[in-house]
């Protein structure tokens, strides 16, 4: 057998008595993949195969063809990770991400209409492994676009995406352009993704006037409207649907529609106040999500080990008994503990049942109806920018639209 | 000259013949018998984009795409998997089994791994946007008596959903059929003739149906056909749903390639040019007598007339049809009213008229014209299709997807590339090891050789034996022979009970557990036979009627006459109107069937309808309804197709 294959090469294999041709794919240390002539690809054990005869080698492709690079106002895709724009080479079966703004408006054709497209991968990461220096060196990038006037859209992973928009909006205060964040719930190779409105949807919004950073997502399970979501106050509450997103405690603060029409609802438009990066971010807070038989010693090493720790509670915000003189102990260490609900919908409240008193008691923070993530990176960003006594004022004051005292469902 | 089929290996035909797969669906754990009310639907787009070397190719399928939306209907029988909301569950094993066992049966080798493909599907009938499929059996052999068969792949894949509406711009599809699973078996070019192409399938069709788990609707098995004659290209022909279909389909079909062929001799000796002359004949006087032109002048539409140079004698005559090559074409784009010279005097203009208007258009021997009623704006696009179809009669036989009709095929499109697939990354590989193998092995039931042999050392005659295992009441005969002997008749007997085209298996069974118990004398089977009656013990009676269109039904009638299998015995009249929903329900549920058999469709569904009210109503009055219904339906769907 030959060892020198490359995928794309015409070969000739002897399998189990019968004799093809197809194009070699690949090959681990159990199976030898290969591309019949139908298109199916065949995984066969390498022990099942006499032979593997090279027929001629794979031509690569010439690059794409060079496209527009789109008309319209500008708007600049900035890429983290997780596809949203890619395209199939049958031939092999690759699915190929694209990497620069001309792959990018080759997978997604229809942008060149909407906008002029410059794209930028800055990091390609699984949103579960972004880290808080991440989100600073995409606040960075942000940043220096919006600075010019540019709208910014950023794909993401949809998995911690709620996290990087909050932590963007707070570390760019009052930005003079839109910041859009976007995903998919199914990969751009399938000719049903989201990923096609959705991108469309979030250049339409980054061309618009808002001055809040906001997440574009699909409504519903139909192609047929997006919902635009405060970066703060959004949760994926799905692990698979299109409409995983949802805006909590909140309505989406507009929609776009099929024809790509923006419809804003109450939304914050770009002033002209001064436009500000915070540059810090504290690496010392943690987030627990509090359950029946937690024991103490989790809590000390979560405490121990942090500067400031956001605990999910249950109902209006409680957490066992056993633990208010633990919150009162880190509490006189000048440490932050602050209390959010884990059922994200609805705000806590302290006052109504004496466990809640007396947490307040101890000294705990009752943050409103702040998500847990969100309170988990606001507190990260204050921490990392704000001395103590301005991170807890600030921590129950509504900065970005995280808060809310009305709520009507 | 051609010279004909008598030369066998002329004529190349493959089939490839798809079952559904009965159990749960391929990649969730819905039934696919159950649950088909609807619960909803909701809107998709699709996109389709690609790396690969013909751009062109993409971009008509982005321009076919454009501004089409497709609605998806849920049903109680479909979850998040079917509205492509969450991601494929590995496939049942009980299904992939029954592939391994069909896999056997055809002599296939068992892959080593089955590796699921996505292959793109834009028309809009996979929510997905893509078909899943992938191979598990290669490279066997089918024998029958006469005829051994390679085999090229037998597929598990997915069932695209049932479309209920085409509204042009948007098509209305149901989730209901939507991922049950199908085996394909698809046959090497061996077969050379319609007849052995029917036994084929026919052979095939029986062996596959050993393995038990192959569902049993009307709908459930089809056929396409891949056919091919020298100097001809391959057309593949879409959709055939029966047996018999593929005898006669295929017949017409290698009549139409030859005379194509014949056609691009002719024309090859001609002036022969795409160069078509055009001319606005919407005011002239030649159409004052003609229903089909007038009216569309009326309706705002034009009439233009167009140069066919050298095609004369050769649009339609003695069995040259390019006439109606043309016109499918047009079809197919929703273009209806073309009228060529080779037709007429007809269509209300006559033979002064169609000379005049020859004159404008050339008028030399072999000069012909055509004529077309249609929107304005559209007669470039008109234009354009004639002069491709005009240029490739030169060559012969175009290579097309062909859709089977009654009488023939009909165009659907130009046959496709080779499909687009890409591996199915949310379904890891399934290693299909040697001890599970030989496990799946021992499930192989035995072939239908041996089966019959079987039944035959039972007394059965062979042919009987044949019957039985093709209408699978092969286990009702053998117990009927085991329990009262003279084999020959329990055979005639019971190949009478299942003459019907829906078999009546309650019925049947009811009965062969009535004469295991109750120890009646075989001589007794004659007189039902004979007579159609039969009286049991303790008064009781055996009916057997003819009520049912092209068949028996077997009833059971206690000692005061009400009849104990069913619901009611008495005929009903319709005047609730039941019989007419139901009847309505199941013309609608088959509307597709309708649309592409017309009024053929009739015995089909009245099976359908006699599964549900069998001896309830009087059979004359359930056909009448049921006639009606359909005739309403083809009607509206063909006033439906002219106003596209």
């Amino acid at each position: 057998m030959s060892d020198d294959l490359e995928a794309g090469d015409r070969v000739e294999i002897k399998w189990k008595g019968s004799t093809f041709s197809g194009t070699y794919i690949s090959r681990d240390s159990r199976i030898t993949v290969v591309k019949l002539q139908s298109g199916y690809n065949l995984s066969l054990d390498n022990s099942s195969i006499s032979s593997i005869q090279l027929l001629s080698k794979h031509v690569p492709k010439g690059p794409l063809k060079e496209g527009p690079a789109g008309k319209g106002k500008p708007v600049f895709i900035l890429g983290t990770g997780g596809t949203i724009a890619s395209y199939v080479d049958y031939e092999t079966g690759a699915v190929k991400p694209a990497r620069t703004s001309q792959e990018m408006l080759y997978a997604q054709p229809d942008l060149a209409k909407i906008a002029a497209i410059d794209a930028e991968i800055v990091m390609n990461i699984l949103s579960e492994d972004m880290q808080k220096g991440d989100w600073l060196r995409i606040a960075k990038k942000i940043y220096d676009k919006i600075s010019q006037g540019e709208g910014v859209t950023i794909t993401h992973g949809t998995d911690t995406l709620s996290f990087t928009s909050s932590a963007i909006s707070f570390l760019i205060e009052n930005p003079k352009a839109p910041v859009v964040f976007t995903a998919s719930q199914r990969s751009p190779d399938r000719p049903s993704s989201d990923a096609f409105l959705n991108l469309k949807g979030a250049v339409k919004v980054a061309q618009s006037d808002v001055g809040q950073v906001c997440v574009v997502m699909h409504s519903s399970i139909s192609d047929d409207e997006l919902s635009i979501h405060s970066g703060v106050r959004l949760r994926k509450m799905h692990s698979s649907r299109r409409d995983a997103f949802k805006s909590i405690n909140s309505e989406p603060i507009g929609t776009v529609d099929k024809n790509l029409e923006i419809h804003w609802r109450n939304y914050e438009r770009i002033n002209s106040r001064p436009m500000k990066i915070y540059e810090n971010i504290s690496e010392r807070v943690g987030l627990v999500y509090f359950y029946p038989g937690m024991n103490e010693e989790l809590l000390h090493k979560f405490a121990d080990t942090n500067d400031g720790l956001i605990i999910a509670g249950t109902g209006l915000g409680h957490v066992t008994n056993r633990f208010v003189p633990l919150v009162k102990e880190y509490v006189s260490q000048d440490k932050i503990i602050g209390i959010t609900t884990q059922c994200l919908f609805g705000s806590v409240n302290l006052d109504v049942y004496s466990t809640g008193r007396n947490l307040l008691e101890a000294g705990v923070i009752p943050l409103h109806d702040m998500l847990p993530e969100v309170a988990y990176t606001k507190l990260s960003f204050l921490l990392g920018n704000f001395d103590l006594d301005e991170t807890k004022r600030l921590m129950t004051t509504n900065i970005r639209g995280e808060i809310s005292d009305r709520r009507t469902e | 000259m051609r010279f004909l089929i008598e030369e066998q290996n002329d004529v190349k035909i493959g089939l490839e013949i798809h079952f559904q797969v009965s159990g749960r669906k391929l990649f969730c754990e819905c039934k696919g018998e159950e649950g088909k009310s609807e619960l909803g639907a909701f809107t998709r787009r699709l996109t389709v984009v690609s790396g690969e070397k013909s751009e062109k190719d993409i971009a008509a399928i982005q321009e076919s795409m454009k501004g089409k939306e497709f609605q998806y209907v849920k049903t109680e029988n479909s979850c998040l998997v079917e509205m492509d909301e969450e991601p494929p569950h590995p496939p049942g094993k009980e299904t992939l089994e029954t592939a391994i066992i069909v896999s056997l049966i055809l002599g296939c080798k068992i892959v080593d791994n089955v590796h699921f493909m996505r292959k793109i599907v834009i028309d809009g009938s996979n929510t997905s946007g893509f078909q899943r499929t992938g191979i598990v059996g290669l490279h066997g052999i089918f024998k029958t008596d006469s005829k051994k068969v390679g085999i090229a792949s037998i597929t598990l894949e997915e069932e695209a959903c049932k479309k209920i509406r085409d509204e042009g711009n948007r098509v209305v599809y149901s989730l209901d059929r939507l991922g049950i699973p199908l085996i394909e078996i698809s046959t090497d070019p061996d077969i050379h003739t319609p007849k052995e192409a029917r036994e084929i399938a026919q052979s095939i069709g029986l062996a596959v149906r050993q393995s038990g788990m192959i569902r049993r609707e009307a709908s459930s098995i089809r056929q396409d056909l891949n056919i091919s004659i020298r100097g001809g290209n391959r057309v593949e022909i879409k959709g055939v749903q029966s047996l018999s279909q593929i005898e006669k389909v295929l017949a017409k079909e290698i009549e139409r390639q030859e005379s194509l062929l014949e056609i691009a001799d002719i024309l090859r000796k001609r002036a022969v040019s795409a160069n078509l002359r055009l001319e606005d004949l919407t005011s002239s006087t030649y159409f004052k007598n003609s229903d089909l032109f007038a009216s569309g002048i009326k309706s705002g539409k034009k009439v233009y007339g167009f140069s066919l140079p050298g095609l004369s004698g050769v649009l339609n005559r003695g069995k040259f049809r390019l006439g109606r090559e043309i016109a499918e074409r047009l079809r197919a784009v929703g273009i209806g009213g073309f009228v060529h010279s080779d037709e007429l005097p007809n269509y209300g203009i006559d033979e002064i008229a169609k000379s005049e208007i020859s004159l404008k258009f050339g008028g030399g021997d072999y000069d012909a014209f055509g004529l077309v009623v249609l929107e304005p704006g559209r007669i470039e696009e008109c234009i354009e299709i004639v002069q491709g179809r005009v240029l490739e009669s030169l060559k012969g036989v175009p290579a097309e997807t062909r859709g089977a009709t009654d009488n023939g095929t009909r165009f659907l499109r130009p046959l496709p590339g080779s499909s687009r697939m890409y591996p199915e990354t949310d379904i890891p590989l399934i290693p299909l090891d040697s001890k599970y193998l030989k496990e799946v092995e021992n499930l192989v039931p035995p072939t239908v050789e041996q089966r019959v042999a079987y039944l035959e050392s039972l007394g059965i005659p062979r042919q009987e034996a044949f019957n039985s295992l093709w209408k699978e009441y092969d286990d009702v005969l053998e117990s009927f022979v085991k329990d009262y002997g003279n084999p020959k008749l329990c055979a005639k007997f019971l190949s009478v009970v299942y003459s019907t085209e829906v078999p009546d298996l309650d019925a049947a069974r009811f009965l062969a557990g009535r004469f295991s118990k109750g120890n009646i004398p075989v001589e007794s089977l004659e007189p039902l036979y004979r007579e159609r009656e039969f009286v049991l013990p303790k008064g009781k009676k055996i009916i057997l009627s003819n009520d049912a269109p092209g068949g028996y039904s077997l009833w059971i009638q206690d000692e005061n006459g009400k009849e104990e299998i069913g619901t009611s015995y008495r005929m009903k009249s319709d005047s609730s109107g039941e019989l007419v929903g139901i009847v309505e329900k199941v013309v609608q549920d088959n509307e597709e069937l309708i649309r592409e058999r017309g009024e053929d469709s009739f015995k089909l569904l009245m099976g359908s309808v006699m599964k549900q009210v069998r001896g309830q109503y009087e059979g004359r009055e359930i056909s009448e309804i049921l006639s009606k219904k359909i005739r309403e339906r083809v009607t509206k769907g063909e006033q439906a197709g002219q106003k596209r």
